[in-house]
């Protein structure tokens, strides 16, 4: 642990069950929600909804609908209307029905007992402690694949069509369903589909620039001013860009890179921390691709890891690279590879995984190529490709 | 009942101190927490219930016990559990 200043100002708010009060870039489908929910702050008991959320991986999925939660639930008490957000997460309950609606029991009831009552006995318990409670429920039914995968057609039709057996009375349970897809959705039977599917959210992936600031907006409220700089964020940005636009996967690396710059006692979180944070949750520098390169190619490469491991830039140009390995040729008593030559073994690093390379568009001065390093902390390149040419010398 | 009865069950006592932590509970599970038989627990209940100090709400087949806040009689075991517990911890 740092014996300095940490470069955390709170933690916590990169914790994955961390709900920001501001959602950059899910406005809309805040309002929507809002929107689709807001006869619940009128006359709950009127009407009950059904709502899905579809998006992959880290797209604010939970994060929306658990906003929307503390904030419906904040205005509704404001307006002494009995209104309860209960979130669960399907996996965690098996995908069984009566699991998870025990859960929303004991809500209600802490100490109720878990067993000595059927599935439809619960069912029932339920809609009476609603009644008792004059309460409606937004029950929001996260990885609701797994439900759907173990309850099949039946479990959701009960869950929805619950009205139907009490006609009359007031409206208890709305439902949110949130899943990756509408897969799933088309495993249940066409009357079950039909009660689900007509209002859906769909969350698209968080381009590069909106994972910014979604990564600028927690370092502001995580780190100590100045201690996250633009670069670390950019770089970070584009890490998650590549795992499919995932939020919390970059959320999880700032964290974790925050983490490595204060082990070794720095003010800021440096790109070479982001670097180390990936690496140490993907693996991406195979010993194998380095032992196959060419001479050239590993003088390249050293080149590049030497640059970013020394300026701490998120990105460097192919010029800047060239230049540097020219001197390492000097120093290795070689004759450079020509400039078209390089730009094809940056080529073959990209698809090895090792760098990333960009083309600007053409401009008046031409195409520009950038190299970034986003997955290997440069350190760790630098020495192993020095391993790999001091045995290359040696042989020779 | 007279109070010197209706307190003169140290099962009774745990009871109500129980109810008195954890809001509400069924007889089973009374029953497992203070390692007696369903039959003892229940029997305890009653009395308590009879005295107008426990009140049960039925959910389904389940019985919930809980306290009637209501009672004077619970106002006053309150004050007296939570005088003699903070007693003993000093």
């Amino acid at each position: 642990m740092s014996q300095g200043r940490s470069v955390f100002r709170d933690e916590t708010k990169l914790d994955i069950n961390y709900v920001p009060h501001r959602l950059p870039h899910r406005e809309h489908e805040l309002r929507l929600l809002r929107e689709f929910f807001g006869f619940t702050l009128q006359s709950p008991e009127k009407m009950a909804q059904r709502v899905m959320i579809t998006g992959d991986v880290g797209t604010g999925k939970t994060a929306l609908s658990q906003r929307f939660g503390a904030d419906i639930t904040h205005e509704a008490n404001l307006r002494a209307i009995n209104l309860r957000y209960i979130h669960v997460n399907c996996r965690e309950y098996k995908g069984s029905l009566f699991l998870v609606l025990q859960h929303v029991v004991s809500v209600f009831h802490p100490n109720f007992p878990k067993r000595g009552y059927s599935g439809e006995e619960l069912l029932q318990i339920l809609v009476q402690i609603l009644d008792e409670e004059n309460s409606h429920i937004i029950l929001s039914l996260d990885e609701f694949e797994s439900f759907v995968e173990r309850e099949g057609s039946d479990a959701v039709y009960e869950l929805t069509r619950l009205q139907e057996t009490r006609q009359n009375k007031p409206q208890r349970l709305s439902l949110i369903c949130i899943l990756r897809n509408l897969e799933a959705v088309k495993q249940l039977d066409a009357s079950t589909r039909s009660t689900l599917q007509s209002n859906i959210i769909d969350l698209e992936k968080y381009p590069k620039q909106q994972l910014i600031d979604i990564l600028n907006d927690r370092v502001s409220s995580a780190f100590r001013p100045m201690a996250v700089p633009e670069g670390t964020v950019g770089l970070i940005a584009e890490l998650a860009c590549s795992e499919g636009g995932n939020a919390r996967f970059g959320i999880e690396l700032l964290w974790r890179a925050g983490k490595y710059a204060n082990a070794e006692d720095l003010d800021t979180v440096t790109p070479e921390c982001a670097r180390e944070a990936v690496s140490s949750i993907i693996p991406a520098l195979r010993k194998s691709d380095v032992a196959t390169l060419s001479l050239h190619e590993k003088l390249f490469l050293l080149a590049i890891a030497k640059i970013f491991k020394e300026s701490q830039k998120e990105s460097l140009s192919l010029n800047e690279a060239e230049q540097t390995y020219a001197v390492l040729c000097e120093e290795f008593n070689t004759t450079p590879v020509s400039h078209t030559q390089l730009w094809k073994y940056l080529k073959n690093f990209s698809s090895l995984g090792i760098v990333q390379s960009k083309v600007s568009g053409t401009g008046s001065r031409g195409r520009s190529t950038t190299i970034s390093l986003p997955r290997i902390p440069a350190h760790e390149l630098e020495k192993e490709l020095k391993i790999s040419l001091s045995k290359e010398t040696e042989k020779s | 009942m007279n109070i010197e009865d209706a307190l003169s069950s140290r099962i009774r006592i745990k009871i109500l101190k129980m109810l008195f932590k954890v809001g509400e509970l069924n007889v089973s599970e009374i029953a497992r927490r203070l390692n007696i038989n369903y039959q003892s627990a229940s029997k305890h209940m009653k009395i308590l219930e009879e005295e107008g100090i426990l009140q049960h709400k039925m959910f389904g087949r389940i019985r919930l016990y809980r306290l009637n806040e209501h009672s004077s009689k619970v106002k006053a075991l309150r004050n007296l559990i939570d005088v003699w517990e903070h007693q003993d911890k000093n």
